[in-house]
């Protein structure tokens, strides 16, 4: 073997010998000589683009000390008065564009660049440089990471982390000259990239440039050890400093046999990994609703009225409804027996962990278990992760596709064959808050499932825009394109953290051509959309009139209210005890609310245009039917949230007693008062509601607020002035 | 083999040719049918100029703003003229190389002249009127050219294949003659060959640098259109002597009429069977073919031009290695510029001697010059080596309107500014040297007075500013705090005695870039302040009038 060769060369006065191949840089530091770098990171391909490490070998320009290898003979000097001088007017060129202290300072004191400038004495005070003629944009579309272009030097870190290191490939460089800059994909915001969030780019950024949103809160638990988190099949290929930033953001949870791990209806902002064990997912609230019925108290003195639970009539029988209530995991619940199991890979409580939705269902541990509880941050790098994401999308497929496939009456008659068949073929695909899925008039090539967050489903009408629904888990979308003209005939954007299940075109047609069934399901729901398009399309062309205090009073997004009409109303009512008579002795009617002229807009249910009171319902148990109504449907969890919604007090909590496992006491029963929500149905299955009905003189009224107020108020001199 | 014209740069600029721009859906095609990733489709397309991403109006005019149009007035209105128009886009752009016909333009690529205004507008308005221009039927007869027919033309070729010149006897010829690289940096054009025939990687390239970019430089323009078969003949022989087989002619996509002439030379060419397979029935192999550039002059810098033919984001190389060693795809490469190569035959044809004679006063040989700013007749001129800067001036028939000389940029626009003190430099690389300038490309810019030269110096600046690539720092953010700080002291925002601060950034962005346009950006800059230093005392009593 022959000995590997070496160079010789002098470095300020030092005679030093190296492996042939060995950089100036590296030389140097065997001796003791540290030349100061910003682009250089050992382990990174050298790139010589900040040339700070610039040094004089004798030659005409200066060497960059990073890249350039040592030869035989060189006379390097790094620290002679020219060679400082050079590398001071460098740096004081980069802090003339460096926002002083950038965040990475201001938070670690770690700016590399800031640091480097303060041990050369280049103080920010003195700098002889002009400021940016502009700032540059932030980008703060990622969950975990935040881009500040004012800070980046274009020492190309990230990108060789993001490349070389990570083979991601996602990070670049755009442009050119002063106004280049690093960029994702092809330019985008960098959530919306590609990006699997391995958290790579931000760990060799040197500035502030890329930094990690800042987590402050800590979750309870045991504390993880990041090198056992980062081995964890799930975590892989995540950086592990990365994870250390975040280390407060995810804990390790035992829980006893019998434990409760969350519970419905509670608000929650974490999601729960499962390691070890088995949990039963479930929900504890009574499928009912709330009724009134006469009791008495102990001693039989004190008549009162109390809430009660009866199983709804109609609804049951709606065919609109759903066999299986939606919930926050892995898995649907079937509606007769609201109960499932969850096993070690199982994840559950993603949608609170990303958009703060009250739990689902309640889960408890049903053996000793350990789970992961992580907060928003961790997750969203999980999610990013691809080996996450697959095991995820894979057991979506095995297990809930099939059921939420079969949980909608429309898929009803799909053979288990076909499913399997159709799993293989659908794609998972997330879209972030904001993010249209397709607009009216796009070409139609999909189907949609939602499995994770809402969905809001817009309409252009002439007068203006409706929301025909906030679509959530387990409900789908894009059939009327692919069944019509092919072309999209509503706008449908993810109001949250949005995940769907999309089926081709193709694969949507072979099903309709090999159930029937399922096209003559299709075929009548597309029919009875139409009649709704129709049926709003002449709302919608009386509504050239816009009234200022209509508007004020958001009375404007009313396509049904209840009028009483002052000049004629006793105040006897009447109304309101009708109600009560209609919905099982609970008023959703209460004779109060907005005035305008000579009416009182009563606080009952407006059905508005865009019916807010849908959204975040954890069980998608509040919905629009397709004559416009919004029911609540019976597996209600009573979590408030709808109710919190409505920006006009119109759904009602009604409170009631039960008795429940005892999570202190297993085996045990305790009561436990729980509440179900309430909201005005118009009584559709009357002729007309109840309480217009019940009137004995004709002061209340049902109408469509537009049309109405067009009707009544159009070319008074009130509305002319305008 | 990788081949340049299926690279990226090929596809996109294929693409913008099909559909006029550069869709987001194009760009992801483009990744997923080529494999690469989407930043670096984005990345490549963002850099370079000629690629747009939103779809082109009727009419796209550019209007020059560099040194000799600028002296020329520029676009003057026309800026605001053209910009109210329906469907016409206005842009000021860096030298197109028509700076003899100053101020220049063009509409939809067609080269105009801009001082009609009204013109302008009916051209921008009806771009159809402009016929796209084509090579020249009748060249001139330049002394460099040792063939007195077509039919003699590629002489020194045969003569190699014949065996009666070898390699080595090339590579004498041109050392002894002392052929210098004339694009700008001069390096001796036998030293790189025999550099380059020494390597033993193979494959090996030869690249003739056709991006002639410099304000002020158009001399390869017209050697392309009336000489190209000497270009190649150059090509050739560079290829006999380093053993290569492929060649790229890289050309800057502003002289289309020129790469006309060179595509129909490179036909002839094959015809007469000195390109392709078997050279005239040898085992010598030679294909060559025109590279269009999607823009830029940082371009012209051997090592971006290379990334460029390679489909990448064209930012200079780190030196060493130099392409001579690791050039196109990492092979070995000699790369000239298109003088130089149309030079060799009739070095070879000719000799050495007939060569030395043709310079003065000592020195030897002649060259091509381009001459443009305040002379009676710019243009394109072949005088001897040794010709001093008075002469060259009366040759191109002396200054304009008899105004009075003030200085004169002997190099193009990154040599260092002249006063009459040094009218009589002889033009060669040593003297001018010596005179504190360059010879530099040969673009010679004469500066008549009343030319204010601290405007005239940061329109230079301006220039390297507007075409730095941005990859290392001393460039990118010197480049642009000198604009910076130059455009303040000439609205007045700041007094002259901030301008010092150029020498320090002078210094450390000759010594710190990495190629030479960072290396060279300040030095015209530096040289008006350092040899007119009353051009700053002038425009302090210009700006308050005595009383």
């Amino acid at each position: 073997m022959s000995s590997p060769e070496t160079v010789s060369l002098n470095i300020d006065g030092k005679d030093v010998t190296v492996p042939k191949g060995t950089t100036i840089y590296n030389a140097a530091k065997s001796v003791g000589i540290d030349i100061p770098v910003l682009c250089h990171l050992p382990g990174l391909e050298p790139v010589a683009v900040c040339r700070i490490c610039a040094v004089d070998v004798g030659a005409r320009v200066y060497a960059a000390a990073c890249l350039r290898q040592a030869e035989p003979g060189m006379k390097v000097k790094t620290n002679t008065e020219p060679v400082v001088q050079a590398r001071k007017t460098l740096l004081e060129l980069l802090m003339a564009d460096h926002p002083v202290p950038c965040e990475k300072h201001k938070e670690l004191g770690s700016c590399e660049l800031e640091l480097l400038a303060e041990k050369e004495g280049v103080a920010a005070s003195k700098n002889r440089f002009a400021p940016p003629p502009a700032p540059r944009k932030l980008d703060h579309s990622a969950a975990n990471i935040a881009v500040n272009h004012n800070a980046c030097i274009l020492c190309d870190r990230c990108i060789r982390a993001c490349t070389n290191v990570k083979q991601n490939f996602v990070i670049g460089r755009n442009g050119k000259g002063y106004v280049a800059q690093i960029g994702f994909d092809n330019d985008m915001p960098m959530g919306q990239s590609s990006c699997v969030s391995c958290g790579e780019c931000m760990v060799s950024c040197p500035t502030g440039a890329l930094t990690n949103v800042g987590f402050e809160a800590h979750l309870a638990g045991e504390k993880v050890d990041i090198e056992w988190l980062s081995k964890l099949p799930i975590f892989q290929g995540i950086s592990a400093a990365f994870l250390q930033r975040n280390e407060g953001a995810v804990v390790k949870r035992p829980f006893k046999k019998g434990e409760i791990i969350c519970r419905e209806g509670e608000f929650g902002n974490t999601a729960f990994y499962l390691l070890e064990g088995k949990v039963d997912i479930f929900i504890s609230s009574p499928v009912q609703r709330a009724t009134k019925k006469d009791t008495r108290s102990f001693f039989g003195i004190v008549r009162k009225m109390a809430n009660r639970l009866t199983q709804a009539g109609r609804d049951t029988e709606d065919p609109e409804r759903m066999k299986y209530i939606p919930i926050d995991a892995t898995v649907d619940l079937h509606l007769g027996n609201p109960t499932a199991q969850l096993g070690p890979g199982d994840l559950f409580g993603e949608m609170s962990a990303l958009s703060f939705y009250p739990r689902s269902a309640t889960v408890r541990a049903s053996e000793d278990c350990v789970l992961l509880e992580m907060l928003r941050p961790v997750l969203q790098i999980l999610q990013k992760n691809p080996a996450f994401k697959k095991e995820m999308d894979l057991k979506y497929k095995d297990r809930a596709l099939a059921n939420q496939l079969r949980s909608m009456p429309i898929f009803g008659s799909l053979t288990p064959e076909f499913i399997d068949e159709l799993r293989n073929k659908v794609e998972l695909v997330k879209y972030d808050p904001g993010t249209v899925i397709f607009s009216e008039g796009d070409p139609a090539d999909a189907l949609y499932i939602v499995r994770i967050g809402f969905v809001k489903v817009l309409k252009l009408f002439p007068g203006g825009e409706l929301t025909l629904a906030y679509l959530h888990r387990g409900t789908y979308f894009g059939e009327m394109g692919l069944m019509g003209e092919m072309v999209r005939t509503a706008t449908c954007t993810a109001l949250d953290h949005v995940e769907v299940v999309r089926i081709k075109a193709v694969d949507f047609n072979l099903m309709l051509e090999k159930f029937p069934q399922v096209r003559a399901e299709f075929e009548k729901e597309i029919r009875n959309r139409q009649e709704q398009t129709k049926a709003i399309t002449q709302i919608g062309q009386t509504s050239d009139v816009t009234m200022r205090d209509f508007l004020d009073q958001g009375l404007m997004k009313a396509q049904s209210l209840l009028l009483l009409d002052l000049e004629r109303c006793t105040r006897c009512d009447e109304c309101v005890r009708a109600c009560a008579d209609a919905h099982d002795g609970i008023t959703r009617l209460v004779r109060d609310g907005l005035r305008f002229d000579r009416f009182l807009v009563a606080t009952a249910c407006r059905s508005c245009t865009d019916p807010l009171c849908m959204v975040g319902c954890p069980v998608g148990s509040i919905r629009r039917r397709n004559s416009l109504e919004i029911i609540i449907e019976d597996w209600c969890v009573g979590c408030g949230l709808c109710a919190e919604q409505c920006p006009y007090g119109n759904i009602n909590l009604h409170p009631f007693d039960t008795r429940e496992d005892d999570p202190d006491h297993p085996g045990m029963k305790k009561a436990q008062v729980r509440n179900k929500a309430t909201v005005c149905d118009l009584c559709t299955e009357h002729e007309e509601p109840s309480c217009v009905y019940a009137c004995p003189h004709d002061a209340a009224h049902r109408v469509n607020a537009q049309e109405f107020f067009t009707r009544h108020y159009v070319g008074t001199p009130k509305t002319a002035a305008r | 083999m990788p081949d340049p014209h299926q690279n990226l740069v090929s596809e996109l600029s294929r693409h913008q040719h099909e559909h006029g721009y550069l869709t987001d859906t194009a760009i992801r095609e483009i990744a997923e049918k080529m494999g690469l990733p989407m930043y670096k489709v984005y990345g490549v397309a963002s850099f370079y100029p000629h690629y747009r991403f939103t779809p082109p109006p009727k009419a796209v005019v550019t209007l020059c703003r560099d040194l000799s149009c600028w002296m020329a007035g520029g676009g003057g209105r026309l800026k605001e003229m053209l910009s109210t128009l329906p469907d016409v886009e206005v842009k000021e752009v860096s030298c197109i190389g028509r700076c003899d016909a100053a101020p220049a333009g063009t509409v939809n690529e067609i080269p105009i002249r801009l001082n009609d205004y009204e013109q302008v507008v009916i051209w921008a308005q009806n771009p159809d009127l402009l016929e796209p221009p084509k090579p020249t039927s009748t060249p001139n007869r330049y002394a460099v050219d040792p063939y007195n027919t077509a039919e003699e033309r590629y002489g020194a070729i045969r003569a190699c294949l014949k065996g009666e010149r070898t390699a080595e006897q090339v590579i004498a010829t041109l050392k002894e003659s002392g052929l210098r690289g004339l694009g700008g940096a001069g390096f001796p054009t036998g030293l790189k060959w025999e550099l380059v025939r020494k390597e033993a990687a193979r494959p090996k390239y030869i690249v003739c640098n056709a991006d002639e970019s410099e304000p002020a430089t158009f001399k390869d323009r017209q050697i392309i259109e009336e000489i190209p078969h000497l270009t190649i003949e150059g090509m050739i022989l560079a290829a006999f002597v380093s053993g290569a087989e492929s060649g790229y002619f890289y050309i800057r996509h502003e002289y289309e009429k020129e790469r006309l002439a060179m595509q129909s030379a490179i036909e002839d060419a094959y015809r007469r069977g000195v390109l392709g397979q078997r050279v005239l029935g040898t085992d010598f192999n030679f294909e060559l073919s025109v590279f269009v550039s999607p823009g830029g002059y940082v371009q012209g810098e051997e090592s971006a031009l290379l990334e460029a033919l390679e489909g990448s984001r064209g930012e200079p190389r780190n030196k060493p290695p130099f392409p001579g060693q690791k050039g196109l795809y990492g092979q070995p490469t000699v790369i000239n510029n298109v003088e130089t190569l149309a030079m060799v035959p009739c070095l070879l044809q000719k000799g050495v001697e007939w060569w030395r004679a043709q310079g003065k006063r000592g020195y030897a040989g002649l060259k091509f010059f381009s001459v443009s700013g305040h002379v009676n007749r710019p243009g394109v001129y072949l005088i001897p080596m040794g010709t001093t800067i008075r002469e060259f001036i009366e040759t191109a028939g002396g200054m304009k309107d008899g105004r009075k000389f003030k200085a004169v940029l002997p190099g193009g626009a990154s040599s260092n500014i002249l006063g009459p003190d040094k009218l009589d430099t002889p033009m060669d690389f040593k003297a001018m040297s010596e005179a504190g300038s360059m010879l530099g490309s040969g673009a010679m810019v004469v500066i008549a007075e009343g030319v204010d030269l601290i405007e005239a110096g940061a329109n230079i600046t301006r220039f390297f500013r507007n075409e730095s690539c941005g990859k290392c720092v001393p460039c990118r953010l010197g480049s642009t705090k000198a604009v910076a700080l130059l455009e303040d002291f000439l609205a007045g925002k700041t007094g002259a005695e901030k301008l010092q601060v150029l020498e320090d950034l002078n210094r450390t962005m000759s010594l710190t870039s990495i190629c030479g346009l960072g290396q060279v950006a300040l030095g015209p800059m530096i040289s008006v302040l350092r040899n007119f230093p009353n051009e700053i005392k002038a425009r302090a009593d210009r700006a308050q009038p005595k009383s």
